[in-house]
């Protein structure tokens, strides 16, 4: 952290998280507040009501913030009714504002993978730009690293490097002195306004509850920092991991990995916040007068996903099982970097524990 | 659409009516699809009608399990433009078949107080042994998802788009805990092919397979997850995947 300039520090603050709490309840006047509801590694992205329902020391979700709000499971994009000649585009934009609290570095990394997806080339996907606008994402710099998480190895985490796209970041940087707060001590946090659309928010944002930030803090930081780098318990070579995976693309880990424990049920798929793959089916009333035209997630791991005219061509599972080792560790040509933030979702929600890391390593060998 | 509607039959084997009650139950369209197909024979529905042909869409439920049933089936085959099969039943053989576990006179021995000589009941089969079928549509009852997607379809006349991906697909699109991994349960959602909107795992209970088994199911390795839980003995994790909803996928085995 160091190197910051003046100007950057004026957007700066420490905030007791009791003021914290008041801040983010008086944003929910113009935003649905949506945070992390039950701890540890299963915590859930939910609207709330008040600060005291989220738990900020959560770790991990099982779907990630962005996958669940910005590209939502199953969506309408079109519907038209022919008896009445009404046709309409789906339902967009989004009637209500949210605001993402308590979003991981890896998460954020992960939206802005997806905003290259939906959002670059010559045709922006329109329901989630509105969205993607109409969201406030406040992020979280992790204080705990899990055992499957390897953000570090991609340079997604476990502090967030990005300085755009996404509105606030904090950091939890220690207690208040002598300040108890019912049911527990009063958290300070760093809160850093990186947006354009955060800043404009200074004006009722409680500057005056808090503390500007000095060196010290920043230092504090760092060393919070590195101590977290210290205590990540996986890695690969990232560096060597494309040339091994594209020059074995038949290598018995994939082979054996399938066999002995893929059960191509597309979990990884689904909680990956990468993952973009999505279907789109017409579903026509019995009269067959109204249509609607539905989008859905859907996943490489599915027997008919690369069903064709002709025939299937991922029509084995160490095929398909390979696809999505590939999508995350490889294929970088496809938007310039990794497809995976290493956020550990895919292992640790496999019904069999399938690393895809551990398949890598192997192939390596 | 023409000036004819689609002619339509739903026909039961055995099994409990179930799947042609969820189609007379089909609220959210059971007026369209009432106007839409001519059904001609559905008994559930009406006691008039007639079985006789020919039918652009016929419907059928059950399982095979009595040899005047195979000549029916044979019939309505002959009389039938698209023949599905719905529900497990028919599909994988479902409840009825749990009798295959046994000998079938020790299984009439026992639904029966007196031996019943004249029964000419035989083994539970699925509908496809004995006739080409044009597609399934599964569940115990069937999902309305398939339903619909097999009667608008033949309104169209186009393939139907059947479901045909694991119940944790649309457990994790519902961002339902997920009961094998959190919690230990034995749950059959990662080998059972999809179409209920993962209805018990959503109220916290394991899916038992009522849809059965999806494509591929890596059987094998699910009962290599149940093993480790710990807490399940070798028979109980068989049953788990061989008597409710998989009895005839055991007598296959053995």
């Amino acid at each position: 952290m160091t190197g910051v300039n003046a100007s950057q520090r004026n957007y700066r603050v420490i905030l007791p998280e009791n003021a914290l709490a008041r801040w983010l309840e008086w944003l929910g006047g113009f935003y649905t507040l949506t945070g992390p509801v039950g701890g540890g590694v299963a915590a859930r992205f939910t609207e709330i009501s008040k600060f005291e329902q989220m738990d900020l020391d959560y770790q991990s979700t099982m779907l990630p913030p962005g996958k669940k709000y910005l590209f939502e499971p199953v969506e309408e994009v079109l519907s038209f009714d022919v008896s009445e000649g009404v046709f309409s585009s789906g339902p967009y934009p989004p009637g209500r504002k949210r605001a993402l609290i308590g979003v991981h570095p890896c998460d954020v990394n992960a939206i802005l993978y997806l905003d290259m997806v939906f959002l670059s080339g010559p045709y922006a996907d329109p329901f989630y730009r509105a969205r993607r606008e109409n969201t406030f994402i406040i992020a979280l710099n992790c204080k705990s690293v899990t055992g499957l998480c390897f953000c570090h190895l991609v340079g997604a985490g476990p502090y967030l490097k990005a300085v755009s796209g996404y509105d606030i970041l904090l950091t939890e940087i220690g207690e208040e002195e002598g300040a108890e707060r019912r049911g527990g001590k009063n958290r300070k946090f760093m809160v850093e306004l990186v947006s354009e659309k955060a800043r404009e928010l200074c004006d009722v944002f409680p500057f005056s509850m808090g503390e500007q930030p000095e060196e010290k803090d920043f230092e504090k930081m760092s060393r919070m920092e590195a101590a977290l780098l210290k205590s990540f318990r996986k890695n690969l070579d990232m560096e060597g991991v494309q040339s091994a995976l594209l020059s074995r693309p038949d290598h018995h880990a994939l082979k054996e990995t399938a066999d002995s424990r893929c059960l191509s049920c597309s979990n990884c798929v689904m909680v990956c916040p990468t993952c973009f793959c999505h279907d789109v089916m017409d579903k026509t009333d019995v009269s067959l007068s109204r249509s609607r035209r539905v989008r859905r997630w859907d996943a490489c791991q599915d027997i008919s996903f690369a069903q064709v005219h002709g025939g299937n061509f991922r029509a084995q599972r160490h095929a398909r099982l390979r696809q999505f080792v590939y999508h995350k560790l490889d294929y970088e040509e496809q938007f310039g970097r990794k497809g995976t933030v290493g956020c550990g979702r895919c292992i640790r929600w496999c019904p069999t524990g399938i690393d895809l890391t551990e398949i890598a390593r192997a192939m390596m060998e | 659409m023409g000036a004819r509607r689609p002619r339509a039959g739903f026909f039961k084997f055995t099994c409990c009516s179930g799947c042609g009650f969820e189609l007379a139950y089909f609220q959210r369209c059971l007026e369209e699809t009432l106007a839409a197909f001519d059904f001609a024979f559905f008994r559930l529905a009406s006691s008039s009608g007639t079985p006789e042909g020919p039918f652009d869409l016929s419907l059928v439920e059950g399982a095979v399990t009595e040899p005047f049933q195979i000549i029916e089936l044979k019939k309505i085959r002959q009389r039938s433009k698209v023949l599905y099969a719905i529900g497990s039943c028919a599909i994988t053989g479902g409840i009825p078949a749990i009798k295959a576990l046994a000998p079938e006179a020790q299984v009439e021995g026992a639904a029966y107080k007196e031996r019943l000589y004249g029964l000419a009941s035989t083994r539970p089969h699925v509908i496809n042994d004995y006739v080409q079928v044009d597609g399934f549509i599964r569940g115990c009852p069937p999902g309305e998802r398939d339903l619909f997607e097999a009667l608008s379809s033949a309104l169209m006349g186009k393939d139907p788009e059947f479901t045909e991906y694991s119940v944790c697909m649309e457990c994790k699109m519902a961002d339902n805990k997920c009961v094998l991994v959190e919690e230990g349960l034995p749950c059959m959602g990662p080998v059972t092919n999809a179409g209920c909107g993962a209805l018990c795992p959503a109220h916290h209970r394991a899916c038992y397979g009522c849809f059965g088994l999806m494509g591929q199911a890596n059987i094998h390795a699910l009962k290599g997850r149940f093993r480790e839980l710990g807490h399940f003995s070798e028979e109980d994790i068989e049953n788990r995947f061989f008597t409710l909803f998989g009895a005839l996928g055991k007598t296959e085995r053995k």
